[in-house]
């Protein structure tokens, strides 16, 4: 009898525990394969007589960005979880080629056009997600559209940071040409010097014990800056805001970068938790290099020269556009020598304590591609020097000591 | 014949209990389980508010924290009760908000607080702190190096699974604290803004 039991009753536990054990068992194997599918776009290229239409379908909704460089237009895909391309072949008289690649941040669909003169328009539908992209080939239509160059263009750098949600129906942007003949003559006679006035706005930037605000300074001094540049009349001069207004981080690097700047300055005034921290520093950029990044960085220092001639044509165009987020990384050497001279200056020129030269992960340096500074002028939050800061004469000093700096380094490594 | 009957009504019976008693002993099994960590957790809990209780034990650590003599951070040691990693690291973060007992400068904006604190397998702190960080009047560059690196250093000073630290700020990616330092990209220690 008892061994009936027994059997009974092992065997009941047997059940119950394989029926429990099974379930979180279950549970766990359904997890990864019940999660999200990689997102596939499709792309498909089809010429018409009048414009050549790119077509992006995706399985789901993307948040995008379009961007035009040369001769590329680069869609920016915020997918982390990875996306896919399923292209269907063309023959296009506008498009040469449609390819994927991935930047740290997103994913970038590169559409190669054969020339960098085409203006693009797009329209937008969702669910099902589908970008429609019409390219048109400038120097067929009307070729003479030459504006100032004077305005920024619109798009910032696919940076890190949010990519905004994309503005709705149908937007044409036309900044294709933009006046190539006269900002290309321009260019040859002219450096291009972009001055960017730190902070604006409601983002005021460290405060003084008197109320002196970081960002009505750092505008007083720019301004002061560029007349002082102007009225050399060598170099041109791009300032980034003009008034009491706010400017994003990536947009400023933006403007540096549309408007092919040679030399990026950034104006600061200090501020630290010590009151009687003082005196001016020049900073160029750190990178907080992860591992990845520093290799990046290690193959464009052992490929030396500038970045627009260190690779062929080919090999650049990819390494260009993954690296577009980190442009610095590639001026760092011209950067610290620019700091160096600007630092000099100001140490020769004002009564300050000389902090030095250091590096910072600066958020406004990062996407700029050319050599460029961040100068602290001194610290508001240091009641005498915040005095200083206020008067006209220690702000035209400054700019004086700014310019003298800068030029020395155009002497020193402008080419002929 | 009654035999029989009686017979089946006893396995019936035994069946019914032996049932019964295998859904207790898997309750007892599997409930338990559950039970025991909510007690370790439920302790742990108690004496960190509690601070140095019976023989909790406690583990030295090294914070950075501001001079107002040279401007470089400076090392000050304290004790913090044992626990794991992203817990030791959250009590650093929340030494250091509290401030230092000897003569350096608190740094962290008051009221800060530590929302979340957890590492990733591969070293990667985050960090994640509510919006008072970014209210400070002597946000400039200085001032934002200080607070970034006090963090950044005091974790990765203290803790080897620690490589690199990203800064969130009430949950969210933050570009900069007040205009200056890059949050978008995760930390390394630098060093060199200690005094030798």
């Amino acid at each position: 009898m008892m061994p009936r039991y027994i059997k009974i009753f092992l065997t009941l536990i047997l059940v119950a525990s394989l029926g429990l054990a099974s379930v979180p068992g279950s549970l766990q194997a359904k997890a990864p394969a019940g999660a999200k599918a990689t997102p596939v776009i499709k792309v498909t290229v089809e010429d018409s007589p009048e414009v050549t239409r790119v077509k992006i379908s995706g399985s789901s909704n993307l948040v995008y960005n379009l961007k035009k460089s040369s001769d590329w237009l680069i869609v920016t895909f915020r997918a982390l979880a990875g996306l896919k391309l399923e292209k269907s072949p063309f023959t296009s008289q506008v498009v040469k080629s449609v390819d994927l690649a991935k930047s740290p941040e997103a994913y970038l669909l590169i559409i190669k056009a054969v020339s960098p003169d085409f203006s693009f328009s797009h329209s937008i539908r969702k669910s099902p997600f589908e970008l429609t992209i019409d390219l048109k080939l400038k120097n067929r239509v009307a070729a003479k559209e030459t504006k100032p160059v004077e305005t920024p263009a619109k798009t910032p750098p696919p940076a890190s940071g949010q990519v905004n949600p994309p503005p709705a129906v149908n937007q044409s942007v036309e900044r294709a040409g933009q006046g190539l003949t006269s900002s290309q003559s321009e260019k040859k006679a002219f450096k291009t010097i972009v001055i960017d006035p730190g902070h604006g706005g409601i983002e005021t930037g460290a405060k003084g014990n008197y109320g002196t605000l970081e960002k009505d300074i750092t505008l007083e001094v720019a301004k002061k800056l560029k007349e002082r540049i102007e009225g050399d009349l060598k170099y041109r001069v791009v300032i980034t805001r003009e008034a009491d207004v706010v400017v994003g981080l990536e947009r400023r690097a933006a403007v540096a970068n549309n408007n092919k700047a040679d030399l990026f300055i950034s104006i600061h005034a200090n501020g630290s938790k010590r009151a009687k921290a003082r005196g001016s520093e020049t900073y160029f950029l750190s990178l907080n290099a992860t591992d990845e990044e520093s290799r990046r960085l290690a193959y464009f220092e052992n490929n030396s020269g500038e970045l627009e001639n260190r690779l062929g044509e080919q090999d650049f165009d990819d390494l260009k556009l993954i690296l577009w987020d980190m442009a610095q990384s590639a001026y760092l050497k011209q950067s610290s020598q620019l700091a160096d001279f600007v630092q000099n200056q100001l140490n020769q020129l004002l009564n300050t304590q000389n902090r030095g030269i250091k590096q910072a992960p600066f958020k406004v340096l990062t996407g700029v591609a050319c050599p460029a500074i961040l100068v602290e002028i001194a610290f508001i939050t240091n009641p005498e020097e915040e005095k200083k800061l206020q008067s006209e004469e220690f702000q035209t000093q400054v700019a004086e000591a700014i310019y003298q700096g800068l030029s020395q380094y155009f002497q020193l490594y402008e080419k002929p | 014949m009654k035999n029989n009957r009686n017979k089946k009504k006893k396995l019936r019976a035994l069946l019914i209990l032996f049932i019964v008693l295998a859904i207790i002993i898997m309750i007892f099994l599997f409930g338990s389980r559950k039970e025991k960590i909510r007690h370790e957790r439920g302790a742990d809990r108690t004496d960190q508010v509690t601070g140095k209780k019976a023989d909790l034990p406690m583990k030295q650590v090294t914070l950075f924290f501001l001079s107002d003599t040279d401007g470089l951070l400076h090392p000050e040691e304290r004790e913090i009760p044992e626990s794991d990693l992203s817990g030791e690291a959250r009590a650093v973060v929340e030494e250091l908000i509290k401030g230092p007992q000897t003569g350096l400068m608190r740094i962290i904006p008051e009221n800060t607080r530590v929302r979340q604190l957890f590492v990733t397998a591969d070293g990667l702190a985050y960090v994640d702190l509510s919006r008072q960080v970014t209210e400070a009047n002597f946000y400039g560059s200085s001032g934002e190096m200080a607070v970034v690196y006090s963090i950044v250093d005091s974790l990765a000073y203290n803790f080897k699974a620690i490589k690199k630290v990203s800064l969130l700020i009430e949950g969210n990616e933050r570009e900069t604290l007040g205009g200056h330092v890059d949050l978008s990209n995760p930390f390394q220690p630098d060093y060199s803004l200690i005094a030798r």
